[in-house]
C-alpha cells in the first residue's frame, strides 16, 4: 500500500494572528484507514480538519491526497465527504434531496442519481425516509442522512468533525460502530476528529494525539494506551496514576524513588540511574489486597512487586466495577479500579487498604513532559 | 367544563385582553370607525353607482392598474438593491455593520415629508444631479428630473428599502454558516451553492419584506404627489383629489374600498406563498 493512495500532510502550519493553530504538522493517513485526531479544545484538531477540507489555507506546508497536491484546491473540487457535528443538513430539501445534492452538483443523470441515493440510504438503513424533511427526523437519523450524503458520491476520503457530540451515549456508541463498519465495508480513508478519548480508542486504526498545534503521539490505540510517550498523552487517554521520581539501581533491579516513602519498582527499560522520569500505572492494574493470602501471593512474584498502604478516601460505584481513590502515606493519591466478585464486600471510605501492582505493569515515561 | 375550570380559563385570558384593550380601543375609534364611515358614505346615495364608476370606467381602472404596476416595480427595485445590503450587513465585520445599520436607520427615522422635499431639491432644475451632469458636459442646459415616474420611483424606493432589508437581514442572521460550507464541500462552487442553498433559505424573509413593500407602495401619497407633480396618478392621489377638489365623498369611499379589497387580496396571496415556506427552520 503506497502512501500515494492516502492523505499526506507535510509541514502544515496555520496561525491566526499570534495564535499558532498548527505547528509544522506531518501526518500520513493510509488508504482505507480510519485515523483519529484526538485532542483537547484548542489543540488544533479542528484547524487541521478544515485545512484538509479546504476551508482554511495553510500558511505553510502541503496537503496531498492520492498523490495530488490539493493544498490550494477549492473545497468544491476536492471530492471529500464531510460530516459535521450539527449535521448541516439542508432544511429546505427532503432526505432524498439532501443525499442527491452532491450528485446533482456533479451533473449525473437522473436515473443514476436515483440509484445511488437508494444505495446510500440503504447503507445507512434509512431506505424509506426519502421523502421526509430533516426536521422530522431524530438526531441519530439526521446524522445517518449526513453520512449517506457524504458517501453517496464515492469520495476520495471522509472527514468527520466530532459527529456524535450532540447525541446521547447509547446512540453515540451505536453510531460509532455503524460508522466503523461502513468505513471498513467501503474501504474509505477516513479522518475523524474528537476530544472523546473513549471514542478514539473504539474507532481508530491509529490515533494521533494533538496538543498545541503539534502531534504529541501517533500510533495504534493499544500503543497509545499502554505506552504513552509523554505525561500529556498519559493523562489525556484513560485514567492514570502518574508519579515523578529519580531512577535508582540496586543489584540489577531498577526502581524510581518518588518520595521519602514511595519507591516504585520497574522493569529494565534502559533507564539510567539518576535520570528523572515519570511512571504510569493504569488503575485497573492496581489490585487491592484482601488479607494474608493475597499478601503471600504477591510477595512470591518476581521481580519485586509494588505494595503500598493507604486509606480509601472515595469510592465510586460504576456498576460493573468500582473506582477507589486511595491516599498513600506521603499524601499521594492512587486510583484503583477493581471488580468486587460475587458478594464480596466493596470497599468503603475510611477503610485501610493495601494495594499492589507488578513492576511489569509500570510504564516509564522518559524525557520532558 | 366545570364552573371552576371556566373561571380559571377566564382568569387566564384576562391579562392579555386587558393589555390589548387600549390598543383595540385606539384603533377602533381613530381608525376602524372612520374608515367604515368612509365606506358607508360610498353607499349612502342608495345605489352602487360610485362602485360602478370605480370599477368599470377605463380611466379609473387605469389608475388602479398603474398603481399596481408602480408598486410592483418599486418592490422589485427594493429587492435588487436591498438583498445585497442585507447580505453585507450579515457578513460584514462589526464596524461596517454599525455603519451600515446607521445608514439604513437614520433616513428611516426621518420624516417622509422632509425626505421627499430633499429629493425635490436634489432632482430639481438647480439640484445636485442637474449641476453635476452640466459640469460633466452630458447636458448643455440645466434640466429637472422631477415630475416624472423615475423621480417617484427613486423617492419611493428610498423610503421603502428598510422594509425589505430588515426582514431579509433577520432571516439571514439565522442561517447556519455550516450549511454553505457543507454545500461547498459537497461540490457546489460559489454561485451554485448560493442559488441552491442560501437563496431558498432566505425566501421567507424576502417574501415578508416584499409583501410589506408592495402593500405600502399601493397606498403611497406624498411621494407621487410631490415628485410626480400630477403626472404620476396613483390611487391614493386620486382619492385625495376626489375629496379635496370635487368633494365627491361617495366616489372617494368607493375607491378606498376598492383599494382595501385589492390590498387584502394581495396580502392573502403573499400569506399563501409564505405559508408554504413557513415550515422551514
Amino acid at each position: 500500500m503506497s502512501d500515494d493512495e492516502g492523505l499526506v500532510l507535510t509541514g502544515a502550519s496555520k496561525h491566526f494572528g499570534k495564535v499558532v493553530a498548527l505547528d509544522r504538522v506531518d501526518l500520513a493517513v493510509r488508504s482505507g484507514e480510519l485515523l483519529t485526531i484526538l485532542g483537547p479544545s484548542g489543540s488544533g484538531k479542528t484547524t487541521l480538519l478544515r485545512v484538509v477540507a479546504g476551508f482554511e489555507r495553510p500558511d505553510g506546508g502541503t496537503v496531498m491526497l492520492r498523490g495530488e497536491d490539493i493544498t490550494w484546491l477549492a473545497p468544491a473540487k476536492r471530492d471529500i465527504g464531510m460530516v459535521f457535528q450539527n449535521y448541516a443538513l439542508f432544511p429546505h430539501m427532503t432526505v432524498h434531496g439532501n443525499v442527491a445534492f452532491p450528485l446533482e452538483m456533479r451533473r449525473m443523470k437522473r436515473a443514476e442519481i436515483l440509484e445511488r441515493v437508494k444505495w446510500a440510504l440503504n447503507v445507512v438503513e434509512l431506505d424509506d425516509y426519502g421523502e421526509r424533511y430533516p426536521r422530522q427526523l431524530s438526531g441519530g437519523q439526521q446524522q445517518r442522512v449526513a453520512l449517506a450524503r457524504a458517501i453517496v458520491f464515492n469520495p476520495r476520503m471522509l472527514l468527520l468533525d466530532e459527529p456524535f457530540g450532540a447525541l446521547d451515549r447509547k446512540l453515540r456508541e451505536q453510531l460509532q460502530l455503524e460508522v466503523k463498519r461502513l468505513q471498513r465495508r467501503l474501504g474509505l480513508t477516513a479522518l475523524f476528529v474528537t476530544h472523546d478519548q473513549e471514542e478514539a480508542l473504539v474507532l481508530s486504526d491509529r490515533i494521533a494525539v494533538m496538543s498545541a498545534g503539534r502531534i504529541a503521539q501517533l500510533g495504534e490505540p493499544q500503543e497509545i494506551y499502554a505506552r504513552p510517550a509523554s505525561r500529556f498523552v498519559a493523562d489525556f487517554i484513560g485514567e492514570s496514576n502518574l508519579f515523578e521520581g529519580e531512577v535508582c539501581e540496586a543489584g540489577g533491579s531498577f526502581s524510581v524513588r518518588c518520595s521519602a516513602t514511595m519507591t516504585v519498582h520497574i522493569g529494565d527499560v534502559g533507564a539510567h540511574p539518576g535520570e528523572r522520569v515519570s511512571v504510569l500505572v493504569r488503575p485497573e492494574r492496581v489490585k487491592p489486597l484482601n488479607g494474608e493470602s493475597d499478601g503471600a501471593r504477591v510477595a512470591a512474584t518476581a521481580p519485586p512487586a509494588n505494595t503500598f498502604a493507604g486509606t480509601v478516601s472515595e469510592v465510586v460505584y460504576l456498576g460493573e466495577s468500582e473506582k477507589l481513590r486511595i491516599t498513600l502515606e506521603d499524601g499521594a493519591e492512587m486510583l484503583v479500579r477493581w471488580h468486587p466478585e460475587g458478594r464480596q464486600r466493596g470497599a468503603r471510605a475510611g477503610d485501610a487498604l493495601r494495594v499492589a501492582f507488578d513492576a511489569q505493569d509500570v510504564h516509564v515515561i522518559r524525557g520532558a513532559a | 367544563m366545570s364552573a371552576a375550570q371556566r373561571s380559571a380559563a377566564l382568569r387566564a385570558h384576562r391579562g392579555p385582553v386587558l393589555l390589548a384593550l387600549p390598543t383595540i380601543v385606539f384603533l377602533l375609534v381613530l381608525f376602524a370607525i372612520p374608515v367604515a364611515r368612509l365606506m358607508l358614505l360610498s353607499v349612502e346615495t342608495g345605489t352602487l353607482e360610485p362602485y360602478e364608476k370605480a370599477l368599470t370606467d377605463p380611466l379609473y381602472l387605469k389608475v388602479l392598474l398603474d398603481t399596481g404596476k408602480i408598486a410592483l416595480i418599486v418592490t422589485v427595485l427594493c429587492f435588487m438593491l436591498g438583498y445585497p445590503v442585507a447580505y453585507f450587513l450579515t457578513v460584514a465585520p462589526r464596524a461596517w455593520q454599525v455603519v451600515g445599520l446607521f445608514c439604513l436607520l437614520m433616513p428611516f427615522w426621518t420624516s417622509i415629508l422632509v425626505r421627499t422635499y430633499a429629493w425635490m431639491v436634489l432632482l430639481g432644475r438647480r439640484g445636485v444631479v442637474s449641476e453635476t451632469l452640466l459640469s460633466l458636459g452630458i447636458i448643455d442646459a440645466p434640466m429637472t428630473f422631477l415630475h416624472s415616474l423615475p423621480a417617484v420611483l427613486v423617492g419611493m424606493v428610498h423610503v421603502l428599502l428598510p422594509y425589505l432589508v430588515f426582514p431579509v437581514y433577520a432571516v439571514m442572521q439565522r442561517i447556519d454558516p455550516n450549511l454553505m460550507q457543507a454545500a461547498h464541500g459537497l461540490g457546489a462552487p460559489g454561485w451554485r451553492a448560493f442559488w441552491r442553498v442560501y437563496f431558498p433559505l432566505t425566501m421567507p424573509g424576502v417574501l415578508s419584506g416584499a409583501s410589506l413593500v408592495f402593500i405600502l407602495s399601493m397606498g403611497f401619497f406624498i411621494t407621487p404627489v410631490l415628485l410626480g407633480g400630477g403626472r404620476v396618478m396613483m390611487i391614493a392621489v386620486l382619492i385625495e383629489q376626489q375629496v379635496r377638489e370635487f368633494l365627491n365623498w361617495e366616489f372617494a369611499g368607493a375607491l378606498s374600498a376598492t383599494l382595501l379589497v385589492f390590498t387584502l387580496c394581495v396580502y392573502a396571496a403573499f400569506r399563501r406563498l409564505m405559508g408554504a415556506d413557513r415550515q422551514l427552520v
